[in-house]
């Protein structure tokens, strides 16, 4: 499959902001089955990207501003081609002692720790938990299970959780967005000794499948001589070629598409995404098509004197709490 | 002379109980300070008075201070001095400084296999649960080789003396040890009051702190860097601790920044001069892990830098201490130093762990529960001395709500056996004379690449309260000049 | 030197500059008007007007104009920003930020400053000690000043702080002018007839620490002309604008090293305005004063922000 993607951010300030600094992670993972052509990325204030690395291995741009504006767009748009895989060679209902054993050994625990561990955001405790493994299935069948319950008993609904939301409040509000299936996906799968770990990435629309127009998120999961297996709790899926992977962490914060660090007297902010993703054919000519092209946002003149001392005195003000929070530690 | 020696140690209390730094059994004046003694006693009380006075205007108007807030208002403090400095024997040295030494390094591989092989975990040797739960494991730092191979550049370790004459290490502090500055001003301060005295005794230096602390910083460099740009950073001028930080930055002739003052690009890190941006090699860094980056850990956090945790993990830039050294300092894990050292030095400890109980485990919690009256519970992941209890001090009702706080959340809490601190003569306001007084010793020992040094003296930190012996800062301890002598 | 640490230096220097400058004026303006020839100047609404107006520009219509409040909102009230007490308390604050680029001495003398003026005892102030404290902070300033000059290395670090003093110490010169100016318009008529000639020309003179070198020089009773000639142009006068201008000139060659300062830079405006004031002659100052303190307040302000955007923008 091929398919054209494209992400549009807008940020918007309710006063003009003196500097900020924004963390991009959006670009397609390039693995076995991914291959990204061609990449673009671009700010509406022609602030200079620079590119990174983050915890997990992934490229992420930045984009450090440092002049005053109140409104900014961001734009990536990306080409890549994706294989076709074998919907059934993830099947697996063999019940296997061994990995059962395998699960509990302490050298898989050790090699897998960063994602058995619970996180803020997928904390559940073993009573807490609405849906138990069944010990004669395979961890796979489990697996599937556990994805077909979330889809059967959890409707999709947005603007009823935000990024804070913890996989017990899902629980008594029963719906939510993806990354509300996949932290409590996450939080049940850890709780059974299979390492899981949270995905985000681009999903295929064409085919009707929820997701809404943002960044869509699933989980996956590492089953013994497998490997990871992505399962897409929303859309009751094995991720395949309808799932076009960006990245994965332990929870939402690793893989966060936007992080901003903001200096200025803003104190609200508005950030509208969209994301569009498009099958096309492969011979179509690798050409990024330019929806808009963004005028420099004018230079707005340097704060006054005054104003600037008084910002200053603002941001100690800010330090100090902060200051005042933070024990040097082990101090005395 | 008698009468005057009566009146500044006529006070003084000589209790059984406790080890006395000073006195020995019949109440005879130790050799090692036998001249102190005489010196002292002759001297009046109303000098000291004036001489207490003295140092602590010194202290006040130097700005060596901290501020204390209360309902919005902030107080600045001096951190109290004694006039009566702690004498330690070069024997007695040798076996802390040998001793604190082998603590650090150890911790240090402990830090390094816990981020990467987790050998002593798969050995069954400390259990997984212990470094997993632990609120200051950073799995970002898994696979990170920190230049240098070193973690814990800088330790503190806190000892104490027991009745039985021996030291015994309290905890370790790997994170931002505070406190060198008070070595320093303590020995300067008591020079201004008592010169005199230094003629007597053959006292090691405590200057050369701060070049040594150069040296380790310049000896983990990043690769391809021939002249490391070092710099201090601190969360600013209402910290604390803001004294010892710009302290350190002047004595080491480096600068002193803000997390304001640095900006990454690239994955290098630079700070803004008045000729433009600078490259920054190592950053003594004094704000805690979760502040370092509010890009990688709180995102609120105004005293970071955006994007340095990237640069650190390329290897461009040298924090010191690293990030994440905070699970190995767990007053859980030091229950398991022992086994630590031997596992990767093996060595015996050179120093006394107190022995200590894990709540954690059913059979020591079921202990802990019925002896409460016996020890001293301490969270396992708090500093400073917040939410110790002491198991004799507390009332019935205190002890029922201290168990069920136990009972809520065992893996928090640790208990250890009620140790008594040794007692020290100490200067009180009250009676313009010299009473007994409990204190510790906090040790500073620098790790770098090839290089160790520990600095002979510390700080001994005394609790003021007559009785107390919780001797922190925040809970009106104050400190004394703590002189080595040399062999 | 980091630019921040180079924004906390000059902003040190200003607030301590202005500290004393506050001080010297509270102080030789209210006792000269004690025994003013005149009505006017004897005046208590006009001395407390002034004296606040100096301060902290124009005066509120309901501000109670009584001694208790003027004195006590000028000194020491820790709500008023232009307070000589917030002046040292943004002093040591701005010091704090750069203490490891200071000397022990200097710092120990600003902080022993601040701890004097916190713990100075309100109500004896505003009674009776108004003489005695501000002659104090005229004294630590000086202090300070020495510790500056002398425990410093002579290097970017002095040049900045001395560059936040010389243009606080022009823009505080200038104030005084323009304060004394309008009293001497106000207090024409009765027996001081004379603008030329007023009485607040002296006063004026004395607030500046400039009245015994000005007889020297001119060895003539103050006039308009003369007194403003020796406080704008006079180079050799230490508090003159002019001389403020040479050093400023001076201190800023240190941080640019270029020896044809671009247009924009504060560099060539610095060079350009101490050239211009080289040249000017009393004349055309004189029944032009407001429009020329106007201008020379607007070219310093402007001057102080050049500065900030080319060193201290961090």
């Amino acid at each position: 499959m091929e398919y054209t993607i494209k992400y549009k951010a807008v940020n918007t300030y309710d006063a003009l902001i003196d500097e900020a600094f924004w963390q991009f992670l959006l670009r397609p993972e390039e693995n076995t089955t991914q291959n990204v052509r061609m990449a673009r990325f671009t700010n509406s204030a022609n602030a200079i990207v620079d590119t990174s690395t983050n915890t997990f291995g992934f490229p992420i741009c930045r984009v450090h501003l440092k002049k005053p504006l109140d409104k900014i767009s961001f734009e990536a748009s990306y080409i890549i081609s994706k294989q076709i895989e074998n919907p059934f060679s993830a099947l697996d209902s063999v019940v296997n002692s061994v990995h059962q054993d395998q699960i509990r050994s302490i050298d898989f625990k050790i090699e897998h720790e960063r994602f058995l561990s619970a996180t803020q955001l997928t904390q559940l405790l073993a009573d807490q938990a609405p849906f138990s493994f069944d010990q004669s299935r395979s961890l796979f069948d489990n697996l599937n299970d556990l994805n077909s319950w979330l889809y059967h008993n959890f409707s999709f609904k947005t603007k009823v959780t935000d990024v804070n939301t913890t996989p017990v409040e899902f629980i008594e509000k029963g719906a939510g967005v993806c990354q509300d299936f996949t932290h409590l996906f996450l939080a049940i799968a850890r709780l059974n000794h299979i390492p899981a770990r949270y995905t985000s990435g681009y999903l295929h629309q064409g085919n009707g499948y929820q997701g809404d127009s943002q960044m869509h998120a699933w989980a996956e999961c590492y089953i013994p001589e497998k490997g990871w297996i992505g399962f897409d709790p929303v859309n009751n899926l094995i991720a395949l070629e309808n799932h076009i992977k960006v990245a994965h962490g332990k929870d939402y914060t690793d893989c966060a598409p936007i992080k901003g660090v903001i200096y200025g007297n803003s104190k609200k902010n508005e950030t509208t995404y969209t994301v569009e993703v498009e099958a096309r054919e492969a011979s179509d000519p690798d050409v990024i098509l330019t929806s808009e092209t963004y005028a420099p946002m004018p230079f707005k003149q340097q704060l006054a004197f005054q104003a600037q001392w008084q910002q200053q005195q603002y941001q100690q003000q800010q330090q100090l709490r902060q200051q005042q929070n933070t024990t040097d530690t082990s101090q005395n | 002379m008698s009468t005057t020696q009566q009146s500044i140690f006529s006070s003084y209390e000589k209790d059984p109980k406790f080890y006395d730094e000073i006195f020995d059994e019949k109440g005879n004046v130790k050799q090692v300070y036998q001249t102190l003694f005489d010196l002292y006693s002759g001297h009046s009380s109303q000098d000291f008075a004036k001489l207490n006075e003295k140092a602590k205007a010194s202290f006040f108007n130097q700005g060596i201070t901290f501020q204390v807030y209360n309902d919005q208002e902030a107080k600045e403090k001096i951190f109290p001095f004694d006039l009566f400095p702690r004498i330690i024997d070069p024997e007695e040295w040798e076996t802390i400084e040998k001793g604190v030494l082998q603590r650090s390094k150890a911790l240090n591989h402990f830090i390094w296999d816990i981020y990467h092989d987790k050998k002593i975990i798969k050995q069954g040797i400390i259990p997984l649960d212990l470094i997993s739960t632990s609120a200051n494991y950073l799995d970002q730092m898994i696979g990170i080789d920190p230049p240098g191979g070193i973690y814990n550049h800088i330790s503190g370790t806190d000892l104490i003396k027991h009745s039985d004459g021996k030291y015994y290490v309290l905890e370790d502090n790997i994170r931002c040890p505070s406190g060198v500055s008070y070595v320093i001003c303590n020995r300067t301060a008591l020079k201004r009051a008592l010169f005199g005295v230094f003629n007597h005794y053959n006292a090691h230096t405590v200057t050369d702190y701060a070049q040594n602390l150069l040296e380790i910083m310049e000896s983990v460099k990043p690769r391809g860097v021939d002249e490391p740009n070092c710099v201090v950073i601190t969360p600013g001028v209402y910290n604390s601790a803001y004294y010892e930080h710009s302290y350190l930055a002047k004595a080491m002739g480096v600068e002193l920044v803000e997390g304001r003052d640095l900006f990454v690009e690239n994955d290098f890190v630079y700070m803004q001069t008045i000729k433009g941006p600078e490259k920054v090699d190592v950053i003594y860094r004094r704000i805690d892990d979760a502040f370092l980056d509010p890009l990688e850990f709180r995102p609120d956090s105004a005293l970071g830098v955006p994007g340095l945790f990237s640069a650190y993990k390329k290897g461009n830039v040298c924090l010191v201490n690293a990030p994440g050294t905070g699970f190995a300092d767990d007053k859980a894990v030091y229950t398991y130093m022992p086994e630590i050292i031997k596992y990767y030095l093996g060595e015996e400890p050179i120093l006394n762990n107190v022995h200590t109980y894990h709540c954690s485990r059913p059979d020591e919690l079921k202990y802990v529960l019925e002896n409460i009256d016996k020890l001293v519970i301490k969270p396992v992941d708090e500093a400073g001395g917040y939410g110790i209890s002491i198991g004799n001090r507390l009332t019935k009702e205190e002890i029922e709500k201290v168990k069920q706080t136990i009972k809520a959340s065992p893996r928090k809490y640790i208990a250890q056996p009620i140790m008594s601190l040794s007692v020290h003569a100490t200067y009180i306001e009250d009676s313009e004379s010299f009473e007994s007084r409990h204190v510790d010793l906090r040790t500073f020992c620098l790790l770098g690449a090839d290089k160790e040094f520990v600095l002979k003296g510390g700080l001994t930190r005394v609790a003021l309260k007559k009785g107390n012996l919780i001797v922190n800062s925040s809970q009106g301890g104050g400190s004394k000049d703590t002189w080595v002598l040399k062999k | 030197m980091l630019a921040r640490v180079a924004n906390n230096l000059f902003w040190m220097g200003r607030y301590i500059e202005r500290a004393e400058h506050i001080a010297r004026y509270l102080n030789v303006n209210y006792f000269s008007s004690l025994d003013a020839p005149n009505e006017k100047s004897q005046s208590r609404d006009h001395v407390l007007h002034s004296l606040l107006f100096m301060a902290n520009g124009p005066v509120d219509d309901d501000y109670e104009l009584t001694e208790k409040n003027v004195f006590f909102d000028i000194g020491l009230n820790s709500e008023k920003q232009f307070s000589i007490l917030n002046s040292i308390k943004y002093a040591r604050e701005n010091a704090n930020g750069a203490r490891d680029l200071i000397s022990t001495e200097l710092y120990e003398s600003i902080n022993k400053f601040y701890h004097f003026v916190l713990n100075y005892d309100k109500d004896f102030f505003i009674t009776k000690g108004l003489f005695d404290f501000t002659t104090q902070v005229a004294e630590s300033t000086s202090i300070i000043r020495g510790k500056i000059r002398g425990t410093l290395l002579h290097d970017e670090v002095y040049a900045i702080i001395m560059l936040g003093v010389n243009i606080e110490r022009a823009t505080q010169v200038v104030r005084i002018i323009q304060a004394k100016y309008y009293d001497a318009l106000n207090a024409q008529g009765g027996y001081d007839k004379k603008f030329s000639k007023s009485y607040e020309w002296t006063t004026l003179l004395k607030c500046i620490e400039a009245y015994d070198m000005m007889r020297r020089h001119y060895k003539k009773t103050p006039t308009s002309l003369s007194t403003l000639e020796f406080l704008i142009l006079n180079p050799e006068c230490p508090r003159s604008v002019m001389n403020s201008l040479v050093q400023v000139n001076n201190h800023i060659s240190v941080l640019n090293e270029d020896k044809f300062p671009g247009k924009d830079t504060a560099a060539f405006l610095i060079g350009k305005t101490h050239a211009e004031y080289r040249f000017k002659t009393v004349d055309t100052i004189e029944g032009n004063v407001e429009d020329f303190i106007e201008k020379i307040q607007d070219t310093l302000i402007e001057i102080a922000k050049k500065i900030e955007k080319e060193y201290f923008n961090y």
